[in-house]
């Protein structure tokens, strides 16, 4: 059951009619069984996996909290992570090594013993098992305490708004809200529910609609000039983005509706001026997931340079293994270490440089923004292709830039790519630079906030792809 | 919770006033249209009455002209064919005609592409959603796509969905639109050397794809084949079902094997295959782009057709 469907909104209405219907003691079983019903609906034996790490984590804290030996309590810890990433590495990587162990083996002229399986991977698998880890690494440092209560605990990894896709909750974040009384509020379901709808804009007249210029070129990166790839890459950024921040909006607005506060996923990333300030801004929830417990425990910035630099490099690395098998991903996650690292590297040479060559700031704030656009952009390359080949043809063929891109199969489409843009960049930089005015949605006037709603449902309605399929960040 | 439901049962209630309202201009702008596709589809769904129907994708338009097929048989003849359109378009649409008016000859241009598995065949019907308030026997064919279209149908604005750039070009621009000749729209270009070399490319690449890809066959494809087959013969229509010269002959296929069998079950219904004709074949000269013959290869095929034709 994907958020851009009929089934969800019947779902999420009956659901949520449920919740506040339902005396306090027994929402939590009830949005524990919408949660299953929901994770079901893809595909439904993979419970299973879920129950197993749930049965093994949930454990884990308990004794976790109950020993004082430490040794003992490394061991706890170790028992969760294996199980949890043992899960994650057979069904998300298992094919991936094995036919790198075959081609490694073919070099010896060996053969490779080990089968290759016909699994189908678990939806949202890398999202819940790192939320999972999550709980018992917080348990183990002593800033959670253990959940005793089965059912909340199997609600904080379950919790349909976030299962699937994020954003990657702390345990402190929301597993006390789990036990809170929510009782209805009018801010929080009017406020959540416009975030839904902006979600969804963005899902349906942003990413969806770009994604049938995208997926034309990439799909036939041979045939096609650098114009062309050119401008499905600058799209393509564009859809990813609506795409994963349009989902988190849903989870986090739905989520609000019944008074859950999730964390914040995304703050319009594409306004940031360096790598850095730009993964401060994108997938919040697991940069800062990476940063807690990857990062840090490495040793975080508190070393050496070159150290520091290793750690970023390692946790880069990481993250594109983290969304996907792919080398493609990897490339995705190094270079991103390679942009981050280089841009510490000049920092010092670039902070205040609009005094040195005595231009304006807002200029050189612009210039910036463009070239973190651009490389993240050229980044994107290898997160969209379906293979290095497939990655290096688009950069080979980005150099015929001369001639007239191709336009898609319907110029129409391509008109309404660009209003769909033209939309998006008016209103999120509105959001970025002028937080406090144009403020429609939330406007005093009953006539212009209700106005400013409808025309948002209608522009869904009439410039909405209702056949988009599923959110880029499920496979992850 | 009170003060929510009242202010969301009036929301839902300017919401709906203004949907009908909304619906009401649109479907008004499109029904104007005079010129361009959607007012050939219009034409299609509630006015064609001519004796030889057309049926098929952009290849029909291009590729069929009614003039040389009319003046051949003695009978008045209209392509009726849609740009990006498959199997499941042309058996709604022949439904719909087939109410108002049975013609005496059918032909329909096939691509055996059609009966690869994937949903956007289904999809693409949404191309009729602004006519299925006037023919409820479409809406069984939306339903291919979703189980819920018809509750989307409910909203008066959601037919139109995606059509505002084209409506807003075929009113604005209606002067640069070619009239078409009876539904016939034929490519008056020729390739340059540019396009014939992107085109050979292109041909390279989906002939290598063919032969590595075995992609499965949708069977609710066939089904829907066989309905549009059934409805011919029971109503006592020759029909000539038709696969339209190609710039590269076709790699052969279970899907073409497929149809042919399907085609030799019912009697009035004959097969006729051009993928494999060297007046054809690697002729860029009579070809548009890729997938379309240019005006004189239309009309070259059109004539080639007629002699098929009366010959069977």
């Amino acid at each position: 059951m994907i958020f851009n469907s009929i089934s969800f909104v019947l779902f999420y209405i009956i659901v949520t009619a449920l919740y506040f219907l339902l005396p306090h003691r027994f929402r939590w079983l009830m949005l524990l069984i919408a949660s299953c019903y929901f994770y079901m609906a893809f595909v439904p034996i993979y419970i299973l996996i879920l129950g197993f790490t749930i049965v093994i984590d949930y454990y884990a804290g308990i004794y976790l909290e109950a020993t004082k030996d430490l040794k003992k309590r490394k061991q706890l810890l170790l028992c969760s992570l294996v199980a949890n990433i043992g899960v994650l590495v057979f069904f998300k990587y298992y094919n991936f090594l094995n036919t790198n162990l075959s081609a490694v083996l073919h070099n010896f002229s060996a053969q490779n013993p080990l089968p290759y399986l016909s699994i189908l991977l678990p939806i949202g698998l890398s999202f819940h098992t790192f939320q999972a880890m999550s709980y018992t690494i917080e348990v183990y440092r002593g800033n959670q305490k253990a959940e005793k209560h089965f059912g909340i605990y199997s609600l904080y990894v379950m919790f349909y708004p976030q299962l699937v896709a994020g954003p990657i909750e702390r345990p402190q974040n929301i597993l006390h809200q789990m036990h809170e009384e929510h009782p209805f509020d009018y801010t929080n379901m009017v406020e959540g529910l416009k975030q839904m709808l902006w979600g969804l804009f963005k899902k349906l007249v942003v990413a969806d609609r770009l994604s049938i210029y995208v997926n034309s070129i990439f799909d036939h990166a041979e045939i096609h000039n650098g114009s062309s790839i050119a401008i499905a890459c600058f799209f393509f950024a564009i859809q990813i983005y609506c795409d994963f921040s349009g989902y988190s909006d849903i989870a986090i607005g739905s989520a609000r509706t019944m008074g859950f506060d999730l964390m914040t996923n995304f703050r319009r990333p594409y306004f940031a001026k360096s790598i850095n300030e730009f993964w401060s801004r994108w997938h919040i929830s697991l940069s800062t997931w990476f940063r807690d417990y990857l990062y840090i425990p490495l040793g975080g910035n508190r070393v050496p340079k070159w150290k520091q630099y290793r750690n970023l490099f390692i946790v880069f690395l990481v993250s594109g293994i983290w969304h996907g098998a792919n080398n493609t991903f990897i490339i995705w996650g190094a270079l991103h270490a390679v942009f981050t690292i280089i841009g510490l590297v000049i920092t010092p040479f670039t902070k205040d440089v609009h005094l040195k060559i005595g231009v304006p700031k807002p200029l050189v704030d612009g210039v910036r923004l463009l070239v973190n656009l651009t490389i993240v952009t050229f980044a994107w390359i290898f997160f969209r292709a379906t293979s290095l080949d497939n990655a290096f043809t688009l950069i080979k063929n980005l150099k015929t830039f001369g001639k007239a891109p191709f336009l898609g199969d319907s110029v129409s489409n391509f008109g309404h790519c660009a209003l769909a843009i033209v939309l998006l960049l008016v209103i999120e930089y509105k959001m970025e630079y002028l937080p406090n005015q144009f403020n429609f949605f939330r406007h005093p006037n009953m006539v212009v906030r209700w106005g400013s709603i409808v025309t948002m449902l209608f522009a869904l309605l009439l410039l909405g792809v209702f056949n988009g399929g599923q959110f880029i960040y499920f496979q992850f | 919770m009170l003060i929510f439901l009242k202010r969301l049962a009036l929301f839902i209630l300017v919401l709906v006033a203004i949907d009908q309202l909304l619906g009401f201009g649109l479907r008004q702008i499109y029904f104007s249209q005079t010129k361009g596709q959607y007012a050939q589809i219009n034409q299609a769904v509630n006015k064609v009455e001519a004796d030889i129907l057309v049926f098929g994708s952009s290849r029909a338009i291009r590729h069929y002209d009614p003039a040389i097929l009319s003046a051949a048989f003695g009978k008045s003849c209209y392509n009726v064919g849609c740009d990006a359109q498959q199997i499941p378009y042309y058996t709604a649409l022949q439904d719909v005609i087939f109410r108002r008016k049975k013609p005496s000859m059918v032909i329909l241009d096939i691509n055996t592409w059609e009966f690869i598995e994937g949903s956007s065949k289904y999809e693409k019907l949404s191309i009729l959603l602004p006519h299925c308030r006037q023919h409820p026997e479409l809406i069984p064919y939306q339903e291919l796509s979703s189980p819920y279209e018809r509750w989307k149908l409910f909203s008066q604005v959601y037919p139109y969905n995606s059509t505002l750039f084209i409506s807003a070009n075929n009113i604005l621009l209606a002067n640069k639109i070619a009239k078409d000749e009876n539904g016939y729209n034929p490519l008056r270009k020729h390739m340059t050397p540019d396009e014939v070399e992107y085109t050979q490319k292109l041909l390279n690449q989906s002939q290598k794809d063919d032969a590595e890809k075995k992609p499965p066959t949708d069977t609710v494809a066939f089904r829907l084949l066989h309905q549009f087959l059934n409805n011919c013969t029971q109503n006592g229509i020759p029909t000539y079902v038709v696969i339209s010269p190609k710039l590269a002959p076709e790699i052969p296929n279970v899907r073409k094997d497929q149809l042919i069998e399907i085609v030799k079950q019912y009697k009035n219904v004959k097969f006729l295959d051009f993928t494999k004709n060297d007046r054809y074949n690697n002729h860029f000269e009579k070809f548009a782009d890729i997938f379309h013959l240019n005006k004189e290869g239309a009309e070259e095929f059109s004539h080639e057709l007629v002699d098929s034709l009366r010959t069977r």
